[in-house]
């Protein structure tokens, strides 16, 4: 019998029995060490990757936020209950760090789209040219658009993170410059600052009107969990 | 802050924008660009290497035309240099252009997604 696991967390000694997870499996607080960690017991070797799957991973981990913040695993981590108790004893000092960041905190998104008419650069075909001079000269005017955009993006990038610096811990950011939706970031904000955040993320849309702008939150801190990959090297666990 | 019984985080997620059709259609291209499992049939195991050879070629071929814009602007080519050169980088992105269509890949299928580092091309 495997454990499917949810999340990791601390300060939290009880949790509602009735509370279902995956499948409708019944979610338990297992006690490891200092920390513990919400399961269910899982009969497959799998997880199916489906919508409801997700919404119930996201459920369990999302039911504890207001108690505390959970170090959320990958979607679809199964492990043995000695995997899952090795890895936590062998890796504790990191846990304590990453716990350290996030605690007290939750994730608030923000994403912005730039109108399709400012992104610059294409990588369409060329069919119409048969001049080798002007298919080089055309590539030039495509490469130039693209350094462009990527300086536009980069420009947007830092313009928000002057916006919340003051009001952030941390942040992970994700910049796309040949996209539309060319910034996604995730910014771990402590949980008395969160009115303060969304007041001065809603004062940074209106000076920016010709980007779009999606603010949403507060979530779990998945972007600021990072526990999964050293899950997967040790266990395999995919 | 420090949580309790007495404190809690009462909050629900909220989701704010104007604009809620275009990033729903954005959000979809980025699902649609995940990673999906390998199947293990022949026609898929033959698109898949296909999709990682061309995507390699791809990246490769966009290094030579940065290279070839950048020896053209720094003037080392004489003008039938940058024709001949011009014309092979066509004639390859032309034979790409169809070996995608051959496979039935799209220019994005040939963009992977590299997590934090961004998009490979």
């Amino acid at each position: 019998m495997k454990l499917y696991a949810y999340c990791l967390i601390e300060d939290v000694e009880t949790f509602d029995a009735s509370s279902r997870g995956i499948s409708g499996d019944a979610v338990r607080l297992l006690q490891v060490d200092e920390f513990a960690v919400l399961v269910s017991d899982f009969d497959s070797d799998t997880v199916a990757v489906t919508r409801e799957n997700a919404l119930d991973h996201a459920a369990v981990v999302r039911s504890v936020l207001d108690r505390t913040t959970p170090l959320p695993f990958r979607f679809g981590t199964l492990v043995t209950e000695q995997q899952l108790r090795s890895y936590i004893s062998a890796r504790k000092p990191a846990l304590q760090t990453r716990f350290a960041l996030i605690r007290g905190c939750v994730e608030m998104s923000v994403k912005i789209i730039r109108e399709l008419s400012t992104v610059s650069g294409t990588t369409g075909s060329h069919s119409k040219i048969t001049n080798g001079t002007t298919f080089l000269e055309e590539k030039r005017r495509e490469i130039r658009g693209s350094e462009q955009s990527a300086a536009e993006a980069q420009e947007i990038s830092t313009w928000l993170h002057e916006q919340v610096k003051a009001l952030t811990r941390d942040e992970e950011v994700t910049v796309r410059s040949s996209e539309k939706l060319v910034v996604a970031a995730a910014h771990l904000v402590e949980r008395d600052k969160i009115p303060q955040y969304k007041e001065t993320a809603a004062d940074a849309r209106k000076k920016r009107p010709e980007l779009h702008f999606l603010l949403s939150g507060p979530w779990p801190p998945y972007s600021f969990a990072n526990i999964e990959l050293e899950f997967k090297s040790q266990f395999g666990v995919s | 802050m420090e949580l309790s019984p007495e404190n809690p985080l009462s909050a629900e997620p909220e989701i704010e924008t104007s604009h809620p059709e275009e990033f729903v259609e954005q959000l979809r291209c980025v699902t649609d660009s995940l990673p999906s499992r390998i199947n293990i049939d022949a026609e898929g195991v033959e698109q898949g290497l296909a999709k990682l050879v061309l995507t390699l070629i791809e990246f490769i071929r966009r290094l030579l035309e940065k290279q070839a814009v950048r020896r053209m602007e720094g003037g080392d080519l004489s003008p039938e240099q940058i024709e001949e050169l011009g014309l092979a980088l066509m004639k390859l992105e032309a034979k790409l252009q169809e070996l995608k269509t051959q496979f039935g890949l799209t220019d994005e299928d040939l963009n992977l997604d590299l997590g934090p580092i961004g998009r490979l091309i």
